[in-house]
């Protein structure tokens, strides 16, 4: 069972990215994929967003996985393996979250389950680089999650001009020299097999 | 790992990330099509947006809503008034009812304020569009937690929660 978690800021669309993915990567029946969504804020409309869309969802409410809720979020891991044994398990943690702690969370879960930890992929929203970096509180926090990317993916590419696209990568890459940086827009399924084939083919 | 919780303090909060969500039924007397619902809905958003703005927001992390009537379904949202707000779904046929969640995650206000910013804007898009906020209820959602809940059924147990919300005497035994 591999997990991989769908991180970045809030609104950088991890959700709508989330939901193609799993389509994609179960394949009308080559694999089982499992989601987690997690979201501060009081109600969960991502997780309800999903489950529209025909998705069976396991949401974690009353915090963040990467701290307050981290052990429930560990709980659940070893539930999906024992009760479901999904191939893969996509995590969308919540907006604020720091990649490496979920990390952390799910290992916990995974004492006891046999789990490989797929890529940590952060999603760097283009319309909107200098209102997440510029910012001190939110910057340290943003910057954080691009540090702990194993790929960062440019995402809304689609929404921007081409110079935007560059001055974003070039931005993020400032932060992590080593993480791949890839282009990304859910509209249109740019960069969406590519994701796909770098999670099936991730190795720890 | 666990011990941020104990001291009542996530990452968000030290990153000053507050949110509130809400769910309500809206009614109007006159039936709305789908481009109604969708601009209501998108025009809420940044109703929200710019009240949260000029309550001190530094930014508008993701104002989300989720939309159900007899006849579909609606998602709208924004990440901020300079951003505009995008809705997506379809309703088949125009409806009198509908039932809204909304989740406001922001940076720089505490949660008195977002839930302020979040229930004046609902509250003001809804009177300029002649819809009444029938029912509301804060920190609820349709179904409590229910994910493999019909159509139907999210429509009855929100029925059933904003009743219990009027009514807390008559719930006591739940």
């Amino acid at each position: 069972m591999k997990i991989t978690q769908i991180a970045g800021f809030l609104g950088c669309g991890k959700t709508t990215l989330l939901l193609k993915l799993a389509r994609d990567m179960a394949g009308n029946g080559k694999r089982k994929v499992a989601l987690v969504v997690n979201e501060i804020g009081e109600i969960p409309v991502d997780g309800k967003i999903m489950e529209e869309s025909g998705m069976q969802v396991k949401d974690i409410g009353g915090g963040c996985i990467c701290c307050e809720v981290a052990a429930t979020f560990a709980k659940t891991i070893y539930r999906l393996y024992k009760d479901f044994a999904p191939d893969h398990v996509l995590v969308e943690p919540t907006g604020v979250a720091v990649p490496h702690q979920v990390k952390l969370a799910a290992r916990m879960g995974g004492r006891d389950a046999k789990i490989t930890m797929g890529p940590a992929i952060v999603l760097f929203d283009a319309t909107r680089p200098a209102e997440l970096l510029d910012m001190d509180m939110l910057g340290q926090l943003v910057t954080t999650q691009i540090k702990d990317a194993d790929i960062i993916a440019i995402s809304k590419v689609d929404a921007v001009e081409e110079s935007e696209v560059a001055d974003a990568s070039g931005r993020v890459r400032e932060y992590n020299p080593k993480a791949e940086i890839l282009r990304l827009s859910s509209f249109s399924g740019l960069g969406l097999d590519l994701l796909v084939d770098r999670i099936i083919d991730w190795k720890e | 790992m666990d011990s941020n919780k104990l001291n009542g303090a996530g990452c968000y909060t030290e990153h000053g990330v507050s949110g509130y969500g809400v769910a309500a039924k809206l009614s109007r007397k006159e039936p709305m099509n789908e481009a109604f619902v969708k601009g209501m809905a998108e025009t809420m958003m940044l109703t929200i947006a710019d009240k949260c703005m000029e309550l001190g927001a530094r930014c508008i992390g993701h104002i989300k809503s989720h939309l159900r009537t007899e006849a579909g379904t609606i998602k709208a949202d924004t990440i901020g008034t300079v951003h505009g707000s995008y809705s997506s779904g379809t309703l088949t046929k125009p409806v009198k009812d509908l039932y809204i969640a909304i989740n406001s995650i922001i940076q720089g206000i505490p949660e008195e304020a977002v839930k302020a910013a979040t229930l004046e804007g609902m509250h003001e898009v809804a009177d300029q569009r002649g819809l009444s906020v029938v029912k509301e209820k804060e920190h609820a959602y349709f179904d409590a937690f229910d994910f493999v809940a019909s159509k139907q059924d999210y429509v009855k147990q929100l029925e059933e929660q904003l009743s219990a919300a009027e009514n807390p005497d008559s719930n006591q035994e739940k």
